[in-house]
């Protein structure tokens, strides 16, 4: 068994040390075009977001990512409760759907729908610290069958980049990372105010936030960006290779 | 599956010429994405500065390589994952049937990894009686058939509808169609199962951050991220270069990637993984080991001359450009590596002299370097291996070239040196070359010992005046 030890110690004799490392590996303050991008983002106001509504549709197109045009929570429950009743699921007949437990998600209230009664409607819930072992795998074995069961999955995300249509979702408790990937439609709701305009944006702010900070990029952080797709059969671009075959994504409109 | 098997290079080179469905496949392949890539490259923000740049983020990352990896195994750690380290293929084989033996695994499921191929993973599982599906519908593809990669990222691009339409039915018993989106959905069903069954989940590593203690893994099909957030445990596969020490290079390095691979801004599914899942989480697997392997690189490393090649990241973008690639296709370079990477990668990993004809292949005409989203000077390298062919290198263990050639080297060279000599010879050669066969102009035969010269191709018949004789004439008569 070769040991770090070792195997840093021969990577280190081919480097020809003792030469010293580089001095600016890791990077412990922002740049003045850091903090600008980060002074932008702090200080924007929504009227300066629209334009970024704008690009979002636009890169949606080739990205075969449907962005609906609904805008106030109402209408993207009943938007979302007609698509959970007009789309077909693609394994069996029944209907369900799971979904994050995320507060934006609860305001929904689908649960209360009467539309949707004959529908199952899962959660995922966090697994509670004081569960024995034993009972944590059998609740973390209740939610694989559930979006296992489902069609639909309903997230929402960290952030969403207007100019590559990307959605950044970090891993938490009760925000399952299969949802975004099991069930065949994978819809996103994202406030407004979580629109950035770059990939740039994004990473500067996971990398020198205070919060994003603090909280790190997590065990783990997805980015995706429209559905599933693949070219591998003489290049014919293909949607749903192994995840979701349609991404629908919601913007919620600042209400402030 | 992959052989590594670059001697038959010659052999597999002519059939991929003489094979018109591979031409057209290898033709449509390049026409779309080398230009789209270039495309791409030319409007970033960042302007031209963006490529430079990545490649000098790459290059700190490989000098301080023993600190990257220091302080990505110590994080990773933190995170609550496993860290192995294996010097040779076998070890990193080895290590990762010893995490399956242990955990009772049954069945794995494999996201698309070069370095996987490379040390042979599949078939040593399989020997433990361990199912192993590549999921990357171009490897299931390969994996039914039985063949290996014949492109970085297309992996079955030298496959037609008809060849893959025929393969699913035999294979897998569905209706025979060749059309690409319902084979996509047999596939898509076939594999479906085998991610909700599976136990393992493997994957590669497209290119670590150091800082934040991350891997990460990028797909279109969401097949990277099927295996490693479904299964108990995940296994990621890493060459020990493929690292970046914080993230603003990360990311400026993994958009030109995606720009490289396939003319994409960034790929469709990006993950950052750190660990395993935290035990208040409800899905993800419960163990994470990162597997950091050897098997040659630090040999490259040591050599100055090389150690560029370490900047490499496998996107394939010097694929889509490569007018050699283009026309003999990915089987001959007989690796995973194929194409001008893997004319330079090959050579360095499996041995130079079984390597031979791989560098001796490429034209140096330099595509390649220009499309790499790193600008890696892949002639420069090329050069230097032939340089070694020709002369030797015990530190490579390369027997130099028969002496006969070099001694017919060093004469040609001596004879260029002298212009008499040269002149003299030069004209001798232009009456003589009246003697031997042609056609439409062109001497079509050399004879023994240049005979080799006109195999393949045909010879010009020498001009009736040299350069600079014309120069000189032109010249006098412009003066008088």
């Amino acid at each position: 068994m070769t040991t770090q030890k070792d195997f840093i110690g021969d990577i280190s004799t081919a480097l020809g040390r003792p030469t010293p490392a580089a001095v600016d590996l890791f990077t412990v303050a922002p740049t003045t075009a850091e903090q600008d991008i980060l002074k932008n983002i702090r200080q924007r106001s929504p009227g300066e977001r629209q334009p970024f509504i704008k690009t979002l549709q636009e890169v949606s197109v080739p990205l075969h990512l449907d962005f609906h045009p609904e805008r106030s929570l109402e209408d993207i429950r009943q938007a979302i409760i007609t698509l959970i009743l007009e789309k077909d699921p693609e394994w069996g007949t029944k209907k369900s759907v799971v979904r994050w437990d995320h507060p934006l998600l609860n305001s929904l209230n689908l649960e209360a729908a009467a539309e949707l009664k004959d529908i199952s409607l899962y959660t995922t819930s966090p697994v509670a610290a004081t569960l024995s072992a034993e009972e944590r795998q059998q609740q973390r074995q209740q939610t694989r069958k559930e979006v296992e069961e489902s069609f639909i999955g309903i997230t929402s995300a960290d952030y969403c980049i207007a100019a590559t249509a990307t959605l950044a979702m970090k891993t938490r408790p009760g925000q399952a990372r299969s949802v975004s990937l099991v069930p065949s439609i994978h819809l996103a709701v994202v406030e407004e105010s979580k629109l950035l305009a770059t990939l740039e944006e994004l990473y500067t702010l996971l990398k020198w936030d205070e919060a994003e900070q603090a909280e790190g990029l997590t065990n783990n952080l997805s980015l995706v960006s429209g559905p599933s797709k693949t070219g591998d059969i003489e290049l014919v671009m293909v949607h749903g290779a192994h995840g979701p075959r349609e991404l629908h994504l919601f913007l919620v409109a600042d209400r402030s | 599956m992959s052989t590594i098997a670059p001697e038959k290079y010659k052999e597999n080179a002519s059939k991929g010429i003489a094979d018109p469905v591979l031409q057209k496949a290898l033709g449509g392949l390049q026409d779309r994405l080398g230009p789209a890539t270039e495309k791409l490259y030319n409007s970033q923000p960042e302007g031209h500065d963006m490529r430079p740049r990545a490649h000098q983020f790459r290059r700190k990352a490989i000098d301080n390589l023993d600190v990257l990896l220091s302080t990505l195994a110590d994080k990773v750690r933190g995170h609550g994952g496993i860290v192995h380290f294996a010097k040779t293929a076998e070890e990193a084989v080895e290590i990762c049937k010893k995490i399956a033996l242990e955990n009772d695994v049954k069945t794995v499921v494999k996201g698309k990894s070069m370095v996987t191929e490379e040390v042979g993973l599949n078939l040593a599982l399989e020997k433990e009686g361990i199912e192993v599906y590549e999921t990357d519908l171009g490897e299931y593809i390969l994996q039914l058939s039985g063949e290996g990669p014949t492109h970085i990222v297309a992996p079955a691009i030298h496959k037609t509808r008809r060849e893959i339409a025929e393969l699913f039915t035999e294979k897998l018993g569905t209706p025979y169609t060749e059309d690409p989106p319902t084979l996509t959905r047999y596939a898509r069903k076939a594999l479906r199962e085998k991610f909700l069954k599976a136990d393992m989940g493997i994957s590669g590593c497209n290119l670590a951050c150091a800082e934040t203690g991350h891997i990460v893994t990028v797909s279109n099909e969401g097949n990277i991220r099927m295996s490693t957030t479904l299964p108990k445990i995940h296994v990621a596969f890493m060459g020990m270069e493929r690292i970046v020490a914080n993230l603003e290079e990360q990311q400026s390095i993994l958009r030109l990637m995606s720009m490289g691979a396939a003319a994409q801004e960034i790929g469709g599914y990006v993950s950052y993984v750190g660990g395993p899942a935290q035990a208040d989480h409800s899905d993800g697997p419960q163990e994470f080991h990162l597997i950091i392997i050897d098997n040659g690189r630090s040999k490259i490393l040591a050599d100055p001359e090389f150690r560029e090649m370490l900047c490499c990241i496998r996107c394939g973008a010097c694929l889509n450009v490569c007018p050699v690639y283009g026309k003999i296709g990915g089987q001959a370079y007989g690796s995973p590596y194929c194409g001008p990477v893997g004319a330079v990668v090959t050579p360095l990993l499996f041995g130079i002299n079984t390597s031979a004809d791989l560098c001796a292949g490429e034209t140096l005409c330099g595509a390649c370097k220009q499309a790499c989203p790193l600008e890696i000077n892949l002639p420069r390298m090329l050069l230097a291996l032939r340089s070694k062919l020709s002369d030797g290198d015990p530190d490579w263990q390369v027997q130099p070239k028969s002496k006969g050639e070099n001694l017919l080297f060093s004469g040609w060279q001596r004879l260029n040196n002298n212009r008499k000599i040269y002149d003299t010879l030069l004209d001798l050669m232009r009456m003589l070359q009246h003697l031997l066969p042609a056609k439409q102009g062109m001497i079509t035969r050399l004879p023994w010992p240049f005979s080799g010269w006109t195999a393949n191709r045909n010879m010009k018949k020498l001009a009736p005046k040299t350069f600079m004789q014309q120069w000189k004439e032109t010249k006098e008569k412009k003066d008088s």
